[in-house]
Parts: structure tokens; sequence; C-alpha cells
């Protein structure tokens, strides 16, 4: 076999991508503890909770918490690599899903070469394989049928069954699959199944409690500790009209974002402005009520 | 025979001058047509008779002759002839007369009855006088006539000649021109020209001069009100005429004018204003229209009748000065309308607010104004300062502290942001028996114990039976806490400052962005405080808190003799200005503060004894210290040998305005009172003499001696209080349930229906968590059929947008074809599939053969039923202010963004007085529009209702009904009635789906309120029963395979749509304009999931 390999397909080593600096999480409750406990039983996780309040971050934690103790777990048939110190060995897969996706965009497909044919193995063949973390995000949003391909992966089976070149790829020992999903959308249509559902273990996330949130606000962000406590209040107080048609309430990560703007000198009222009312909301009277709410806790 | 008269006539005719003759033979010929022999003869003579009336009247005969044939041909003989005799008798008094007579005759008498033609001439006549101006004037009546009867009813042209004579007696030149500007201006009139004519004709007396100017003004001035209130605005220039006031042109000038400018459907309120007016000083009303518009300029409607209120009342005391002041000439004038517009009312920012204070308190609070509350008669008094229930903020209605309004904003501001304070930092969680967290040193129980000891060894002296009062103060946990000290009224004030002392610092720390505004309005809370050294010791105390509360620590007044306490004083305060204080440390400290206050003698001290001090730094507060300034205080009491009784009795301090009133205990007693309410049975209720014995020894109460029996007064309390808790009043029968207000509801029970088209339907009830069977009758009715005009017009006028949402519902037809893959056959080949199977070629495996795809039909079968809320609140008018936030409903879609825009442009987007209905009923005749374009199968029903036994469901569309003219004239029917009991009415539309043979159902709730009606809800705790047999309606539809779908219009629909829908989708519509856009849309979303 040639190895002329398509390039786009060579930078696309998606089982290859560590996390390989230890990103900031900080932990509310025992999520850390629990994670850890299903990734060491194979259980697979489900992630639940609003948009911006970091179970992207959490999964990219563990991604990098559970690769340092787990690298003497490797087993044979593992591509030798040689650990630097401080590396990784759980990578991280990360899927976004959509309408669109397709079985074979997961699983693979066969390519069409010089003289006959090549299969390219999905990234989740890919992540089966190496002992990666899947990552599915936003599951609710990929097709029925593509959910129906975790299901072998994720009882004990642990199986992927790759039907067009007749093989089932059983799931490296690190092999884990999370999904993640927001439960505040709206559209019951979009619920997920519960055969699906039920070969999870939950995770619920919620924004973290003021006085965790100021510390977060602040680590990401660069702002002074008086902001970030201002941010983090201004988060709890906006978060409480949501039952008054603020579809969602101010996540975490806007207001980090608001933060950041302070860190480049923005005055805070600007910067919640842009960051906070605008993004939040185009009814005009929420907006305003949002604002005397930021012009109340910032000067 | 007939040869005869026609030589008679001849040679009568030769007598004349020859131009008779000429024109006789002319006519002659013409008219046999007409008339017979003998009838002939007769019109001949008639000419010569009118031709020998006079010298001249041989023209009139001449004339006469000439129209007769034109004449003939629309009147009969006999009318022909009463005709023509009038023309004789006007022949009689001046020919030029009978000429013009005759000369308007063709173009009249095809338009008047021939009855009216004697009374027309007769018209003419009255205006000849015999002089040569006035058969001008008559002449020139003639004239004009044809223009006016053709457009006219005759009596206006009666009263419009009367007119004219009453003007010809001043000017004839005048009456001659009124006469031309009449003709011109009166057709163009509608409704409004009898008053106008009554107006002109009140005119002629006075100013008779005004009458042409205000016919050459009126139609311009007309057209510029509504044209409801013309007839009104013109019954008062008559009355302005008739009371002899000049310049009635200006006044139809200026007065359209304001008019014009007013906000629609504001003028009649206006016209109100200006006819109350006029009775008091017809002088002040041109004015006061005049300076209308600079004033409405500056105020909204309801600040002008404040404006205009001021005014009359001065007018009452000063003429002079009234009329000034609606000129705005005067300063009392000028200064008032500066106060009122930069006034804020609170209805202007309550949306605002009520959000505002409920992001604050983490839960939902209504904004309402204080009226409402004082209204109540739950003992809140003071309509002026503001306050809280534990759910409510009330706030004054206005605020006018400052020149403009962000300056008051910022006062509502800061005012609600203490009061959810109270809420926020936990002032009701007071808890008897949860420690404080400041001082170290909790002394409340050891008190309590000690006080219980001192009532047993009281109770065993008096006989009495104290049960009753001990068990109605620990009803609450603050009522528990004041029931520690003699003087609750003290300890009550004490709290009461400490406790909003550690507000303040509190909403300072936590909220910096208003810091600025709060220290501006505490500086001007201390600036209306009372002398300290003017009041008594104890008095003068408690408002060295006070000012220390406002953040004033230097420069206090403080007597002398008493410096140590004072400084001890300002250190309990200093305690609570700390973050981590709460609630029951302002209770400790009201405790220590009461022990001090309360051993003072409260007598006024010298005011040479007192002396500027300053506080800002007391030092720390000890128990030690404290312990010896009590043991000190004791040992000079009892040296004084006497008990605290001694010196004036001890009077409450001014209140601090903006902290509004605090009443804790009254909180508490509600919440507990409700959330009993809603678990029964567990422990004792309170019983009505309980709660007025509380409310008597409440110290929050200002009970009023005066104002009657406070007795009674307080059972008045009592009531209202358990009314608005909830529970049922004491003469409420046993086993009765649910409150006198279900009584009509809740009496008798199962329901027949007998009448034809009437069905029965349970009715949920939360609270047993059963049905209650067969509760309601739902009525049947075809609406009744008004005009198709309505529809009509809905589609002209949405007709842009009715083509956007056809061509939406169009598309939605080839959303339904979906492609399907991997097929044996197909349209075109599968490119996936086809590689795929390329690939299995070329590895010598067999290859699928399903590389085709097609597109597959799947079938739309959607019936729906539509039920529109029909209820009264329906007729509410749609608030224009409003229509501005429309900008928000910005669609996503770049398409649908686009059309959304150029509509805006276009200015397509209505802006007329409205109600809520008129809407429902245009976004109707639009959905029908579109929904006869795709072929669903569609329902349309109304629902409103009185009581359970009379649930009134219209059918405006019957489910199986095809589209007719019918439907159309029936959705001009739609009105507000009554209630709206929406369960039946669900249950009802769920059983017309059920008949349905649709793979897709859906049920369309559009409504604009909560559900209610007569024994479904009612305030306090029942309302919820309406919302949740609502919600099992709607769940009974859902398990019958129908989507439900709940669309309401009202703002605060969040709330309880949550728990009314559940699960199943809804959306509350922040802007009822976009009703009629967004319903289509909806539907389209919600039939292609």
């Amino acid at each position: 076999m040639v190895e002329t390999v398509d390039p786009q397909y060579k930078e696309y080593a998606i089982e290859e991508f560590l996390v390989r600096s230890e990103p900031y999480y900080r932990p509310i409750a025992d999520e850390m503890e629990m994670f850890e406990a299903a990734y060491r039983q194979h259980i697979p996780v489900l992630l639940k909770g609003p948009t911006g309040c970091g179970k992207t971050r959490f999964v990219e934690y563990m991604a990098w918490k559970l690769g340092r103790p787990m690298t003497t777990v490797a087993k044979a048939g593992e591509s030798v690599q040689e650990m630097k110190d401080g590396e990784v060995r759980v990578p991280l897969v990360t899927i976004a899903c959509h309408e669109d996706l397709t079985a074979s965009d997961l699983v693979g497909r066969y390519l069409l070469d010089a003289d006959g044919t090549r299969w390219i193995d999905g990234p989740m063949t890919r992540a089966v394989k190496t002992g990666a973390i899947l990552y599915l995000d936003e599951v609710v949003e990929a097709r029925k049928d593509t959910t129906v391909l975790i299901h072998p992966l994720t009882d004990h089976r642990r199986i992927l069954p790759v039907e067009k070149t007749g093989s089932i790829i059983e799931a490296d020992d690190r092999f884990l699959l999370c999904i993640s999903y927001n439960p505040h959308y709206q559209s019951a249509l979009k619920d997920l199944k519960h055969s699906t559902r039920q070969r999870f273990i939950s995770l619920e996330f919620d924004y973290p409690p003021a006085d965790v949130e100021w510390e977060i606000i602040k680590k990401e962000s660069g702002c002074t500790e008086e902001q970030a406590v201002s941010l983090a209040k201004l988060g709890e107080k906006v978060r409480n009209l949501r039952e008054h048609g603020l579809a969602e309430g101010a996540s975490t990560r806007l207001l980090i974002y608001a933060g950041r703007l302070m860190t480049e000198g923005i005055s805070p009222r600007r910067a919640c402005q842009v960051a906070i009312v605008w993004t939040l909301t185009d009814e005009p009277e929420l907006q305003r009520s949002i604002e005397e709410v930021v012009s109340s806790i910032f000067e | 025979m007939s040869i005869d008269p026609l030589n008679e006539i001849e040679a009568e005719l030769n007598k004349l001058p020859p131009a008779v003759g000429e024109a006789y033979k002319e006519a002659a010929e013409a008219m046999e047509t007409s008339f017979n022999e003998e009838e002939l003869g007769l019109w001949a003579k008639e000419g010569t008779s009118i031709g020998t009336q006079t010298v001249r009247s041989w023209e009139s005969a001449v004339e006469y002759y000439k129209v007769s044939p034109s004449v003939a041909r629309s009147l009969a003989f006999p009318s022909f002839m009463q005709w023509a005799r009038c023309g004789t008798y006007l022949a009689q008094d001046s020919p030029t007369l009978a000429v013009s007579f005759f000369r308007a005759s063709p173009l009249i008498v095809g338009n008047l009855r021939p009855q009216y033609i004697p009374r027309w001439a007769g018209l003419g006549r009255s205006l000849y006088k015999g002089t040569w101006k006035s058969s001008t004037l008559a002449a020139k009546f003639f004239e004009v006539s044809p223009d006016l009867i053709r457009s006219l009813p005759f009596w206006d042209v009666e009263v419009f000649a009367s007119l004219i004579e009453s003007l010809s007696y001043k000017s004839y030149d005048v009456a001659v021109e009124c006469l031309v500007l009449g003709r011109d201006v009166l057709p163009e009139m509608g409704r409004e020209r009898e008053a106008f004519l009554s107006m002109c004709r009140a005119l002629t007396e006075g100013s008779w001069r005004e009458v042409k100017a205000c016919l050459e003004m009126a139609p311009r001035a007309l057209r510029q009100i509504d044209e409801g209130q013309t007839g009104r605005f013109l019954k008062l220039g008559e009355r302005m005429a008739k009371m002899g006031l000049r310049e009635t042109s200006r006044f139809l000038t200026d007065g359209t004018q304001a008019l014009a400018q007013v906000p629609e459907g504001a003028q009649t309120h206006i016209l109100d204003l200006a006819e109350g007016l006029l009775m008091i000083s017809p002088e002040a009303m041109p004015p006061f229209l005049k300076s209308l518009n600079g004033v409405l300029n500056r105020v909204t409607m309801s600040q002008l009748d404040t404006w205009f209120e001021h005014g009359v009342q001065l007018l009452k005391e000063n003429p002079e000065s009234g009329i000034a002041f609606f000129k705005v000439e005067s300063n009392a004038s000028e200064s008032l309308l500066e106060t009122l517009s930069s006034s804020l009312e609170l209805d202007r920012v309550k949306g605002v607010v009520r959000l505002y204070c409920s992001a604050l308190a983490g839960s939902t609070m209504e904004v309402m104004s204080t009226q409402e509350l004082v209204n109540k008669n739950i003992g809140w008094v003071h309509e002026d300062t503001a306050s809280t229930d534990g759910t409510k903020v009330f706030l004054p209605p206005i605020v006018d502290h400052y020149p403009n309004k962000d300056e008051n904003f910022a006062w509502f501001k800061v005012v609600s942001t203490h009061q959810v304070g109270h809420l926020e930092f936990g002032s009701f969680r007071f808890r008897f028996d949860q420690p404080a967290s400041v001082f170290e040193e909790q002394r409340r129980p050891k008190l309590e114990k000690q006080r219980a000891e001192q009532h047993a060894s009281q109770m065993q002296e008096v006989a009495d039976s104290p049960e009753l009062e001990t068990q109605a103060h620990a009803f609450t946990d603050i009522g528990r806490f004041l029931s520690l000290f003699d003087d609750r009224k003290l300890a009550f004030d004490l709290f009461t400052v400490l406790e909003d002392c550690r507000l303040d610092f509190r909403i300072k720390g936590e909220y910096p962005g208003i810091r600025r505004a709060a220290e501006r309005i505490q500086i001007e809370a201390r600036s209306g405080r009372p002398n300290i050294e003017e009041l008594a010791l104890q008095e003068a105390m408690v408002e060295l808190l006070i000012h220390m509360s406002l953040e004033q620590f230097t420069d206090l007044q403080v007597p002398t003799e008493y410096q140590e306490e004072a400084t001890m004083l300002a250190r309990i305060l200093h305690m609570l200005r700390d973050a981590a204080a709460n609630v029951e440390d302002a209770a400790e400290a009201t405790l220590r503060a009461y022990e001090i206050i309360s051993r003072l003698t409260n007598e006024p001290e010298q005011e040479e004894q007192y002396e500027p001090e300053d506080l800002d730094d007391p030092g720390d507060f000890s128990e030690e210290e404290y312990e010896s300034l009590l043991d000190k205080l004791k040992a000079g009491q009892e040296e004084g040998g006497g008990e605290s009784g001694e010196g004036n009795p001890y009077e409450s301090p001014e209140p601090v305005d903006y902290r509004g009133d605090f009443k804790p205990e009254m909180v508490q007693l509600l919440t507990k009172l409700q959330s009993e309410q809603g678990q029964d049975g567990e422990g004792e209720p309170l019983s009505q003499e309980q709660l007025e014995q509380l409310l008597q020894d409440s110290a929050e109460l200002e009970l009023d001696p005066e104002q009657g029996d406070a007795n009674n007064s307080t059972t008045t309390f009592a009531q209202n209080i358990m009314k608005e808790a909830g529970m049922p009043p004491p003469d409420a029968k046993p086993g009765q349930g649910y409150g006198p207000q279900l009584n009509d509801g809740e009496q008798g029970g199962e329901l027949v229906a007998r009448e034809p088209k009437s069905y029965v339907y349970d009715e949920w009830d939360f609270r047993a968590g059963d049905y209650k069977p067969k509760w309601c009758i739902v009525k049947e009715k075809v609406l009744e059929e008004g005009d198709s005009g309505f529809y009509n017009e809905a589609l002209r006028n949405y007709n842009s947008l009715l083509n956007h949402v056809k061509r939406q519902f169009e598309l939605i037809m080839p959303e339904t074809f979906r492609k399907t893959y991997r097929l044996v056959d197909g349209e075109d080949i599968d490119l996936n599939a086809a590689l795929e199977a390329w690939c299995d070629l070329r590895m010598k495996v067999p290859p699928d053969e399903k590389i085709y795809w097609r597109r597959n039909k799947v079938l739309r079968n959607v019936a729906v039923v539509f039920l529109l809320d029909m209820s009264a609140s329906t007729a509410e008018a749609i608030d224009e202010g409003r229509h501005t936030i429309d900008d928000r409903d910005a669609p996503d879609d770049p398409v649908e963004y686009m059309v959304w825009l150029r509509r805006r442009r276009e200015g397509l987007v209505r802006r007329h007085y409205k109600r809520i209905i008129d809407l429902e009923k245009e976004s109707t005749a639009l959905l029908i529009s579109a929904l006869e374009s795709i072929g669903d199968t569609y329902g349309i029903y109304g629902f409103s209702g009185y009581g359970r036994e009379n649930v009134e469901f219209y059918v405006i569309k019957d489910i199986a009904e095809s589209f007719s003219e019918k439907i159309k004239r029936r959705i001009d029917k739609i009105t507000p009635l009554h209630a709206t009991r929406m369960g039946s009415a669900i249950r009802h539309a769920t059983t017309k789906l059920e008949g349905q043979d649709a793979t897709t159902k859906i049920m369309f709730l559009i409504s604009d309120g909560r559900p209610q009606d007569r024994g479904y809800s009612r305030e306090g705790v029942e309302k919820e029963y309406a919302v949740h047999d609502t919600h099992m309606a709607l769940l009974e539809a859902k398990r019958k395979n129908i989507i439900p779908f709940c669309l309401t219009v009202d703002k605060a629909g969040h709330d309880y749509l949550k728990e009314m829908c559940g699960d199943m989708s809804y959306e509350v519509l922040g802007d009822i304009w976009a009703l009629p856009e967004r319903l289509p849309m909806l539907y389209r979303k919600l039939t292609l999931q």
C-alpha cells in the first residue's frame, strides 16, 4: 500500500489531541470523584446543565487529570510512544453534534484510492481504538439513528460494530463515552430517548454558587477580586429572571467575558452591557431591567 | 273645444313681448310628449298668467317656457302645476326671483321630492324682503340650490337658509358670501353638519361676522378631529357662542389643532375637560385648548388631569389668575408643569421595577401602587410610603422629589432596593431561636425565661386567663420577640431603626452603583429630621439612633449627662454595620438598646445640656461595659425610687420616608396564615378572636380610636387579613370548603345537560386530587353572523404580511417531501451509496445495489382547533406605548427578517387604537386565509362564560364545516364577553378533535391572561385552582394524542403558564402587535415538527 495519505486527514489526527496543560476547573461538589469512579468502572457519563456552566471544561480537566496516573494502565497493542514528563495519555475526542451528523461521519468510511479503496476510521472509531474520552457535545442535536450507534459501546459489551468493514472493535480499556445535553432548551421533541439515557450516569451541572463563581471569574478573566465578586452577584441576580422571560440566565462564560473586558480597561457597566445585557435578550424592558441591576451593582 | 283655449292663449301671448311667444312655441312641441292636450292648455295658460303678473314678469314667463320641457320629464302633471304656481307667486313679488327659480328648477326637481318644492320656493321667498339687495340674495339662493339639494338633506338646507336669512338682517353682503361658502363647504361635512349649523346659528346672535370665518375654516379644521368627536366639539363652540364669546373661528382652529395633537382615543377625555371648564368659566376654555399642545408636550394625559384640576381650583378662587393659569402665563402653572413633567409615574416603569425587584429578591415580586395596599385595609395606611408584604413591593404611584426623571427613577430604585432588601437580607426570616452572628451573647432566650417567670408570678396574683394572649403572640417569631418588652412600641421602633440601618449598610456594600443616590436620599432624609435637643430624652435617644442609621456620625447633639449611654448606643449600632450581621443581630441590638433607653426618664432636657459629639468611632462593643452601664442605670433608677414609667409617655419618631413601612410581624403573620392554608389541619389555626387580639397588641398598627370603635376596626382588619391569606371567614359553614366566593359554584353537585348542544364535563380539583364529576356545562353555540367587511378589511390591511405568510405556508408543501436514500430505484444516484458500491466492486465484494434516492411524499394530515379567549379582558385597549417595543421581535431567519424589516420601513405595522380582541380577530382572518391555502382541517372556536353551569363555546368555524362567507361574517361578531373557564372549553375542544381522523392533532389556545371565572378563581390561593384545572385539561388532551399549544399576550404570563402548561409548549407574546405575524408562524413551526 502506498503511503500517500491525503494531507487533510493527516492533520485530522483527532485521537492525538491531548490536554497537555492543566485546565482550570473549580470543583463544586463531588463531580470529580464521581467521574473518576465511573471512569474506572467503565460507566458512561451524561453531563446535564445549562450553557456555559463548565461542562466542557470539566471534561477537559478530567481528561488531563485521569491521564497522568493512568499511564501505567497502558496495555499491549498500544502504539509505543515515549512519555514525556507531564504528558497526558488520555486523549480527548470532542464531537459537536448536529442534525446532519451521520453514522459514517462517526464510524468511518471507504475512500477511493489511486488503485483501490481505503478505509478511514471516523473519530468515534479512533477514540474507541486509542482509548480516549469521547465527548459528544449537545448530543440531542444529533440524529436519532446516530445516537443508537453508541448503544453497544455504552453497555457491558463496550464494542463498536463497524458494519462496512465487517468488524467489531472492542473498546480500549481507557475508553469512556461522555455526552452532554442542555435540558433547558424548550423543545420537548429533542429529548433524549430513554433507551439511550439509561445507559449513563448523570451528573447535573448548574452555575456555581456566587461565592465560588467569583473565584472562577477572577481566575479566568484576570479582573480584580472586587469586580469578580460583583460579577458573580450580577450573575446570581440575572438568573433570578429566568422565570420572567429570560430563556437562559447569564452563564459563567459570559460573566468571564465581561470580566475580561474589564481587564482590558473597559468600564464595568459598559462591559456588562455588551457581554451580558445585550447578549441575553432583545426585549427592551428586560434589557432595561437587567441594566438597572447592573447599574446598582457597578458604580 | 281644443282650438278655443289655444287661440285664447295665443291671443294672450301676443299681448306680451314676442320673446315669450317664441319660447312658448319652442317648448310646446317638446311638451306634447309629456302632457295630454288638456294639460297642455293649463300649462300654456299658467305661462301667460306668469307673464302678466307685473310689468317685467314676461322675462319670468320666457324662462318658464324654456325650462318646462326638462321639468316636465321629472314631474307628474299635478306636481308640475304646483311647481308652476310657485313660480307664479314668486313672479308676483319679483320677476328676477322667479327667473332664478325657474332657472334652477331643472337641476332641482330630479333631486327633490315634489312635496318639498313649495317649501323650497318658500325658502327663497323668505330671503326676499322687497329690496334690491334682498332680491339678489334670494336669486343667489336659487342659484346655489341645485348643489345644496343634491348633497344635503332637505332639512339641512332649510336650516342653512334660515341661517342665511338671519345673517341677512345684519348684512346682505356677508349673507351672500356665506351662501356661496356654504355651498362649497357643507356638502363635504358628514354627521357634524347639523351641529355645525346650529353653532353658526348661535353665532348670528352675537358675533355674526364670525360665521363666514367659521365656514371658511371648518372643512380643514374639522378633519383633524376624530369623527365621533366633532359633534361634541361643535356643541362646545355653540355653547360658547351662546354665551356671547367672540372669536369662535379662532376657537375652531385653535381647538381643532389642539385636539389633533392629542393622542388618539384621548380626544373624548379632553372634550370632557373642556365641557367641564365651560361650566365654570367660558373664558378659560379657549386658552385651555390653545395651550393644550404645549402642555401635552411636557406632561402625560394623567398628569394633565392634575394640572387641569389645579387650574379649575384656581379659577374658582380667582377667575383672573385661573385664566392666566390656563394660558400658562402664571408662575403657578409653569412650576406645576415643571414638577409634573419631571415626576415619574409608577405605571410607566412598573415593568422594569418589577423585573428589577424579582432579580434582586430571587423570587417573583409584584410591584403595586401603595394605594392598592391601603385599599386592602389590612393594616397598611400610608399611601406615600413604600412597603412590602413579602411577595409584593408597594411603591408610591408617583415620584416628584427631583426636577428630572432620571433622578426620580433613581429614587424609585433606591426605595425598591431597600424594600427588596428586607427579603434579600432576610428581615422577614427572623427566627427567635436562630443565633445572632455578630453578637456573641444571646440574650433573647434568657429574657424570655425571665419574663415567663415574672408572668407566672403575676398569674398567681391575677386569676385571669392570659393563655389566649401568649398563644397569639407566639404565633409569629417577631411577635414572640416583641412580647419580651413592656413597651412594645419602643421596642418595635428600635428594631425598625436598627434593622433599617443594617439593611442600608448591606445595600451600600452590595450595590455600590446606587450608593450615590442612596447617600443623597439619606442626606435629604436627615435634613427633615426633628432636632434632637427638642425631644424628650427617650425619643431623643431614638432620634440619635436614626441619625446614625442615616450615616450621620459627626456633629451629633448628645445630652452631656447621658454621653456614656449615647456612646454605648453608637457601639451597638456599629455592630450592625457589618456584612455578617443578620436580622437576629438586629434583634439582639434592639434588646440592648431597649434596656438602656427604657431606663431613661422620658423628659425633655435643657437645650444647653446638649453638646455636639462625634460618634463615628465609638470603640468596640463589649458585653462587660454594657453590663456595667446597665448596672449603673439600674442603680440610678432605684435611687430615683421609681420604675421607668416616669416622665411623658413615649412617642414614636417621625418615620424615615424612603424606608417606608416596615411590618415584619404582619408579613410573618400573612405568610404563616397562607402556608397554613395550604396544608390543612396541622395545628390549631388561628381564630379570628386570636388574630384580633394579636393585631391590637401589635406595635405596627396605628389604630386610630377616633375613627370609631377600635375593636370594630381590628375586626375589619382581621377579616381582611384572613381574606388576604385565603382563609375562610368564620361564618363559613364547616364542610363548605373553598370560601364564600366559590359558593355559587360550590353549591349543588352534578349538573345535567338538558338543552341540546350542551355537554357536561368534569373539573379537576387539585386540592382534592380528584375530578369533580359532571361539574361544568359547556353550551355550544354558533356565533351569530355579522358583516364580512371585517374579514376582507383585515386581509387588505395585512396584505403584505398575508402574502408572506402564504408563501411560507406554501413552502410547507415541498418540505413534506423527504429524500429517501438507498433505494433500488429512484430519481437519481445516491452518491455516497454509489461510491461504496464502487469500492465494493474494486474489492471484489458484491456491492449493494441500493444506490438510488427518491423523494417520498409524507402525507400531511393535520387537524387543528383554535381556541380564542373571548373574555371581557380582551376588550382592553392595547397600549400604544407598547408598540415601540416591537423592535424586539426581529425574526432570526434571514428571509423572515428581510420581510419584517421591509414591513417596518413601509410603516405597515399598524398604529391604531385597538383592542386585544381586534388583533385576535385579525389574526384569525389571516390564519384562515393561510390555512385554506394548504388545506389542513381546522376549526375555530371562541370561549367565554359565566359560572360553571354556563360555559359558552362559540363556533366560528366548526371543524367539519367548510369555509364560506358565513364564516367571514361570524368573525366580525367575535366580541369580548365574560369570564374564562379554560378547562371546560379545552375539554370540549378535545372532544371535537378526538372525532377527527388525522395523524397530527393540534390544539392552539390563544388567551390574554390567566383562567378565571366565578367559582373558578379568586384572590389568594384560589387562583391556583383554575390554573391546575387548565393544566389537567391540557394534559388530558395530550394523552389523547393532541398537541396543545398555549399562546398568551399577557406579559405576566410566565409565572402561571409554566405551571399551567407544564412541559407542554407555550409562548408569551411580549408584544401583542406581533400577534397577527406570530400566530401563522407558530402554527407552521408546530405542524412541521
